[in-house]
Order: C-alpha cells, then sequence, then structure tokens
C-alpha cells in the first residue's frame, strides 16, 4: 500500500479487506473504491457476504483483515466513532430505538456529539418528519409505527447527521409490499439529491433505476462490476449471468 | 385466653408493640441497604459479564467463581461465615455484617438478572447507536440500559421480596428482627403463645411485600408505555 496515490474525490476505499467468522470465510479479499457522489448497489446471492461487506465498511464488523479509508484516513480504532458519525446508515430491521420517540431517535446523535444545538437538531427533524409526511408521529415511540413508517424515519436519522455517505443494508427486506414503494422512494429522493451512496438489496428494478455501478459479489468476493445497462443486457461472468437469469 | 384476647392483649401492651417495631425496623434496615448495595454490586458484575474488552477476562473469571460460590451455598452459612469467620471482630456493628452478607448473596443473583436484561435487548438497537458515532457509555445509557431495566423489573422486584423475607434468618446469629421479636414476645411469661406474635408478625411481613410488588408493578407500568402499538 505504500505510496498509493488517492484521488481525493474517492470517498471509501477499501484494501484486502477479508472477514471470517471462525472458520466461515465470508468475504475473501475485496478492493473497492467509492467516488464522490456515486450510487453503488451491491448484488449478489444470499450468503455472498454483501452485508457483511458494507457493516465491514463502518466497523460494525471488525474485518478480520485489510484495510478501510474514508476520505483517505485509515478508519482506526481512535477515529471510527468520528468516521461512524459522517457514514450514516440505514438497516434491515430499522433498529429505530425503542425506548424513544421518534423525534428523540432523530435529534440523540446530532445533539449528543454536539452537531446541532437541541433546538437546531428538533427544528430540523420536524422539518425531515414533516417532508415524509409522518409530523404527527413526532412524539409517538417506534412500536406504534407500520414498517415502512419506520424505515422512512430511519432514513431521516441518519440524514440528520448530514453524512458524506450513506449505507444501505437491504433497506426494502424486511418490509410488506405495500410499504416498500414508499421507502424506495424516499431512497430514490435522497440519491437523486446527489448523495454518495451504497445499497444491498434484491430489487432488481430499483437497482437498474438508481445505480451508477453496480457490483457483483459472490463468494466474498467482487466478480463483476459495471454500469446497470451494461451489467444488466450483457454480464460478462457466466456467474452473473445464471444469477440474472433467476432473479429477472 | 382465645386468640382475639391475646391479639388486642399484644396491641394494647406497648411493650409488645415497642419490640414489634423495634424488629421490623432492623429488618427493613438490613433489607434496605442489602438491597440497594446488592444491586450495585450486581450491576457492576454483570457489566464486566457482558463487557467486550480482552482485559476483563480474569474479571470475568472471578465473577463466576463468585456466582458460583454464592448461589450454590446456603444463605444461612453464608450469613454465619460472614458472623463468625470474616467479621468475628470485637465491637464491630452487628447490623453492618449482616447487610453486607445479605448484599453479597443478593448481588449474585441480581447480577444474573441484570445480564440477562441486557442480553435480551436486540443487538440492532446497540448497531443503531454505533452506525451514528455514539459512544458505548452514551449506548448504555440512553439505549441498553432503560431496555434492560424495563425488561428485568419484574425480576427485580422478586429479588427484592426474596431478601426481605430472607432476613429473617438473622435471628439465628442473635439480632433482634422483627422474626426475633415474634418469637421474643411469644416466650414472655405475660403472652405465652406463639401464634399471635407470629401471626402478627407474618402480616408485617406480608404488607410489606404487597406494597413492593404494587410499587413495581406501578413503575412497570410506566415503563411499558414505549410499547404501546397505539
Amino acid at each position: 500500500m505504500q505510496g498509493r496515490k488517492f484521488d481525493q474525490n474517492i470517498e471509501i476505499s477499501v484494501r484486502g479487506l477479508k472477514k471470517s467468522f471462525g472458520e466461515n470465510k465470508v468475504l475473501n479479499g475485496i478492493d473497492f473504491d467509492l467516488y464522490d457522489g456515486e450510487k453503488v448497489v451491491v448484488l449478489g446471492p444470499s450468503g455472498s457476504g454483501k452485508s457483511t461487506f458494507l457493516r465491514c465498511i463502518n466497523r460494525l464488523e471488525e474485518p478480520t483483515s485489510g484495510e478501510v479509508f474514508f476520505e483517505n484516513t485509515l478508519i482506526s480504532d481512535t477515529n471510527v466513532r468520528e468516521m461512524r458519525a459522517k457514514i450514516g446508515m440505514v438497516f434491515q430491521h430499522f433498529n429505530l430505538i425503542n425506548n424513544l420517540t421518534v423525534m428523540e431517535n432523530l435529534t440523540l446523535a446530532p445533539v449528543k456529539l454536539k452537531k446541532f444545538s437541541e433546538d437546531e437538531a428538533s427544528k430540523k427533524a420536524r422539518g425531515l418528519l414533516k417532508h415524509i409526511g409522518l409530523s404527527a408521529k413526532a412524539d409517538a415511540y417506534p412500536a406504534s409505527l407500520s414498517g415502512g413508517q419506520k424505515q422512512r424515519v430511519a432514513i431521516i436519522r441518519a440524514l440528520m447527521m448530514d453524512p458524506e455517505v450513506l449505507l444501505f443494508d437491504e433497506p426494502t427486506s424486511a418490509l410488506d409490499p405495500e410499504s416498500i414503494g414508499d421507502v424506495l422512494d424516499l431512497i430514490h429522493e435522497v440519491v437523486d439529491k446527489g448523495m454518495t451512496t451504497m445499497i444491498v438489496t434484491h430489487e432488481m428494478n430499483f437497482a437498474r433505476e438508481i445505480a451508477s455501478r453496480v457490483v457483483f459479489i459472490d463468494h466474498g468476493r467482487i466478480i463483476e462490476e459495471g454500469e446497470p445497462a451494461e451489467f444488466f443486457s450483457r454480464p460478462k461472468t457466466p456467474r452473473v449471468k445464471e444469477f440474472l437469469d433467476k432473479v429477472l | 385466653m382465645g386468640f382475639f384476647e391475646k391479639l388486642v392483649e399484644l396491641f394494647s401492651t406497648p411493650e409488645y408493640i415497642d419490640s414489634l417495631l423495634h424488629g421490623f425496623l432492623l429488618t427493613i434496615e438490613i433489607s434496605f441497604f442489602a438491597v440497594l448495595i446488592g444491586f450495585i454490586l450486581g450491576l457492576i458484575i454483570a457489566l464486566i459479564e457482558t463487557g467486550k474488552h480482552k482485559w476483563l477476562l480474569p474479571l470475568k473469571f472471578i465473577c463466576r467463581v463468585y456466582v458460583t460460590i454464592i448461589r450454590g451455598t446456603p444463605m444461612a452459612l453464608q450469613l454465619f461465615i460472614m458472623f463468625f469467620v470474616i467479621f468475628a471482630i470485637r465491637d464491630f456493628p452487628q447490623i453492618v455484617t449482616a447487610i453486607l452478607a445479605f448484599a453479597f448473596n443478593s448481588a449474585a443473583y441480581t447480577s444474573e438478572i441484570i445480564r440477562g436484561g441486557i442480553l435480551s435487548v436486540d443487538a440492532g438497537q446497540t448497531e443503531a447507536g454505533l452506525a451514528l458515532g455514539l459512544s458505548n457509555f452514551t449506548i448504555f445509557r440512553k439505549i441498553v440500559a432503560p431496555q434492560a431495566f424495563k425488561n428485568i423489573i419484574p425480576s427485580l422486584g422478586n429479588e427484592i421480596i426474596t431478601v426481605i423475607k430472607e432476613t429473617a434468618i438473622v435471628s439465628m446469629v442473635g439480632m433482634y428482627d422483627l422474626n426475633m421479636a415474634a418469637k421474643d414476645i411469644g416466650s414472655g411469661q405475660n403472652m405465652a403463645s406463639y401464634v399471635v406474635p407470629m401471626f402478627v408478625a407474618a402480616l408485617f411481613y406480608l404488607a410489606v411485600v404487597y406494597l413492593i410488588s404494587f410499587a413495581i408493578k406501578r413503575v412497570e407500568k410506566r415503563m411499558r408505555r414505549s410499547d404501546a402499538r397505539a
């Protein structure tokens, strides 16, 4: 890695990332760069390591080996919290904090991390809630929200921190078909505003629509990547052909 | 004399009332401080046992051994060991020895309750906090602890009740608690009956336990507000 020159506009850079859970090797050496403004969709069969890859970026999983850089800085034990504050994440199971109201979910981190004052944070939160049509739910607890509402709140919770990059880990996989549309619309809107994004998803049509680049992972390796038009219509590897034949 | 005459006699003799209240007060004092110290120690043990740092390993081992020994031996024996071995010091206040004996015992059970509570909180809750850049301390204080506490209120209440009733064995080392007061009054020349004083002592215990159960139900109800789906 010595003497490597980073482009100024690389947001996230992953080098030689490996992750094993005991004997089970989930990631087998991933090299990847995410450029500013990119919308990367990560595809692959289940168990291929897509989610683990995403979770290694903000160190929710500790990589077994390899390095992750955020804006040219190596993410280490000492700066990981600072980095996480700039890398938003949306989870499959929403993970709204159950004992906090919607408003508290939105304002906890920005206020605690001194990004905004209490007033600024709640003003920003009200604005975002209004935008997603959930103003009435500000003082409700997550248990009273539907899955789709929870995920939309989770997305604006990530936005509260004004992140440089937003990671989506199968954001619609736990939703009923009716609310998937609402959530995808909101992600679409966020992405269209220029947010640098990585999305792990099984929604192929959505992937094709929003991706600026598609990355295909199998057995813990990136085996093909390219522009969506190219990727979906003229896959280069037999593995991707086989995958697309099954899912499309 | 029948039961009711004896009952009237007990409540109309200031000496008996004094003895009962005196004993009752000691029971409450021991229980209160034992539960309090037991909770703090139990919390510390639970935090060590659920901690992730490698340097906690030797401490974890010590905690495991401690919990195993306390849970594996009779409370009465632990009380004797505290009185006749560890704190066999002339003029050392008996009440302190008793409080510590029950606190050390309760800590082992409480640590298991708290540990279970912490583990019952979904990992996704912690991950949400981590992903936002919050510190482990903030995540514990604002997210994990409130949810864990809510989940363990019934078990904690049970533990408090157990301690209160178990303190009755301090009469075995000659301390004048509620249980001892009942025995003392009953064996007196005037009363010469165990039935009535013990019946009254039982009512005292029952009243306290009932009050505490009631208070715990209230707290539980308050904490469950966030579960409402409406």
